[in-house]
């Protein structure tokens, strides 16, 4: 389980650096003539969502498939992984916006990002733990109460400061 | 003088700081019980107490007493006592047959010792009654307390495990304190230059922010020190502490964040986002995820903290002067660094032109 995690945030940090990465200096004058921050933003965090939803179901269902990972309690399971993808597309979207401008940005985002994602990691790993009943836990909606909280606080930040990051 | 009149609170960070480490350090420790060996007897037969006592007079004192005291406060008073030294007394109590004792189980009293110097000090469970032969042992009970000691001394309160450590409030805790106190001002400075685009809060959000790194690591190498003397180990897997280290990245961060980016402007803006972003992170890291689990920090994991059994009203009168000290201190510190700042970026300027 521990194994899904890391290749998880490993993926979100490939996936998610491209979404500014591309964007040559030329495309984003032209983003920025046409589209209002806020609406920017929320495009890139939904597709960001969307897509870690996707390789993070594949990635389940390869290692069910390669791994033998057992998945008991699915419903649970992905709870706790819906809201920690929420988390991790808020987090690497607004650092790796933030890194656009300096020259290795690959290796900031990642320096930068992963220790903010860190709480929101352990809450989840502890829910899929919880899920796969390696622990046994009754406070299992406290932690989703947490993690929501978590989410809901970083979403702010982020339309907060994209505005801000955006005008250069 | 008129130096003096816009530099005051350094003068005063200076002050409380010196009266932090001279009173805390000068100030004794309330006397206590180190070690009773729990000792086992029956109603009729004498109980036998090896007191080692920290921090008392009993040579020096005249009137030395030795109790034992039941649940309902009635008190048993001691037929011998042998003071070995100042720390170390011998007494012999006889448990008398008309002690409450149920008939299968078993009484706990507690050990007092008491002196005109000291006051009264006590360790709970010190002698296990259990019930024995009927015999015509029958003694009176004190049940009026005042006739224990106290004293008014302004004294440090006496803990279990951490002893003299305690002073280490004023340290550990303090610094702190004073990092999130001097966090919140930067956070303040990253807000201003957001809403004005002055870089001169710029600078001052980036000197106090390293300047609370700098306390931030002093308050983990002080609670290192601290936790190697109570815990056993400098370093513990409390979550506490993994968390500290967590949010100690995400400012290193700050930092190559910083170093990374060569314009200034959108170093600045930049920098002051990832400020106040890192700030709620540690926030989150280090008061709310700590409740959720165990720990050994007060205050975490259903443990009290600062409530009025861990800071009492001696602690608190070293301790909050303790706060503003440093916290005044840090602020001439990054002063010093603000305008270490503002020349380095005067050279730059003029080397570029």
């Amino acid at each position: 389980m521990g194994l899904f995690w890391i290749l998880f945030l490993f993926t979100a940090l490939n996936i998610i650096n491209q979404s500014f990465s591309f964007h040559a200096q030329r495309r984003k004058l032209f983003h920025y003539n046409l589209y209002d921050p806020l609406d920017l933003i929320t495009a890139k965090l939904l597709i960001n969502f969307i897509k870690l939803l996707i390789a993070g179901v594949i990635l389940i269902g390869l290692q069910i498939l390669f791994s033998s990972m057992p998945l008991l309690d699915p419903i649970l399971f992905f709870k706790g992984f819906i809201l920690a993808a929420l988390g991790i597309a808020l987090v690497f979207t607004l650092i790796s916006s933030i890194s656009t401008i300096s020259q290795n940005q690959n290796t900031l985002t990642a320096i930068l990002a992963i220790p903010l994602l860190i709480p929101v990691l352990l809450i989840s790993m502890r829910v899929s733990l919880i899920s796969e009943r390696m622990i046994v836990d009754t406070a299992v909606d406290n932690y989703f109460l947490i993690l929501g909280g978590i989410n809901i606080v970083l979403l702010a930040l982020t339309l907060i400061f994209f505005p801000l990051t955006w005008k250069s | 003088m008129t130096n003096f009149k816009s530099n005051w609170w350094k003068w005063l960070g200076v002050v409380l700081l010196l009266y932090t480490i001279v009173f805390g350090f000068q100030i004794p420790i309330n006397a206590g019980i180190l070690n009773v060996p729990t000792t086992k007897v029956k109603t009729g037969e004498n109980a036998n107490l090896k007191i080692e006592c920290y921090n008392t007079h009993f040579s020096e004192a005249e009137d030395v007493r030795v109790y034992l005291m039941t649940d309902d406060n009635k008190l048993l008073t001691s037929s011998q006592l042998n003071i070995v030294d100042d720390n170390k007394l011998n007494a012999v109590v006889e448990i008398p047959n008309n002690l409450d004792v149920p008939q299968d189980g078993t009484t706990k009293l507690t050990a007092i010792v008491t002196n005109e110097i000291d006051g009264f000090i006590h360790q709970s469970d010190a002698v296990i009654v259990s019930k024995g032969p009927n015999s015509n042992s029958y003694k009176t009970f004190f049940t009026d307390l005042s006739i224990l000691h106290q004293t008014d001394d302004f004294r440090f309160p006496f803990r279990p495990i951490l002893y003299e450590t305690i002073r280490n409030t004023f340290f550990h805790v303090a610094i702190w304190m004073a990092m999130f106190l001097l966090l919140i001002v930067s956070c303040g400075y990253s807000i201003a230059y957001l809403r004005t685009k002055n870089y001169k809060y710029d600078h001052w959000s980036a000197s106090i922010t390293t300047i609370a790194i700098v306390f931030g690591i002093a308050g983990l190498l002080t609670g290192m020190m601290w936790a190697n003397y109570t815990w056993g180990t400098p370093w513990t897997n409390d979550i506490k502490l993994n968390m500290t280290a967590i949010s100690l990245m995400v400012y290193l961060g700050y930092w190559i964040l910083r170093s990374s980016i060569k314009d200034v402007d959108s170093r600045a803006r930049l920098a002051a986002i990832f400020n106040l972003f890192a700030f709620v992170n540690l926030m989150i890291l280090v008061m709310v995820i700590p409740r959720f689990t165990d720990s050994l920090h007060p205050g975490n994991g259903g443990n009290p903290a600062f409530g009025s059994e861990d800071l009492d009203n001696t602690l608190r009168a070293i301790f909050y002067p303790a706060i503003i000290g440093y916290f005044l201190i840090g602020l001439w510190m990054s002063q010093l660094s603000f305008r270490f700042r503002l020349i380095e970026e005067k050279i730059a300027l003029s080397q570029e032109y």
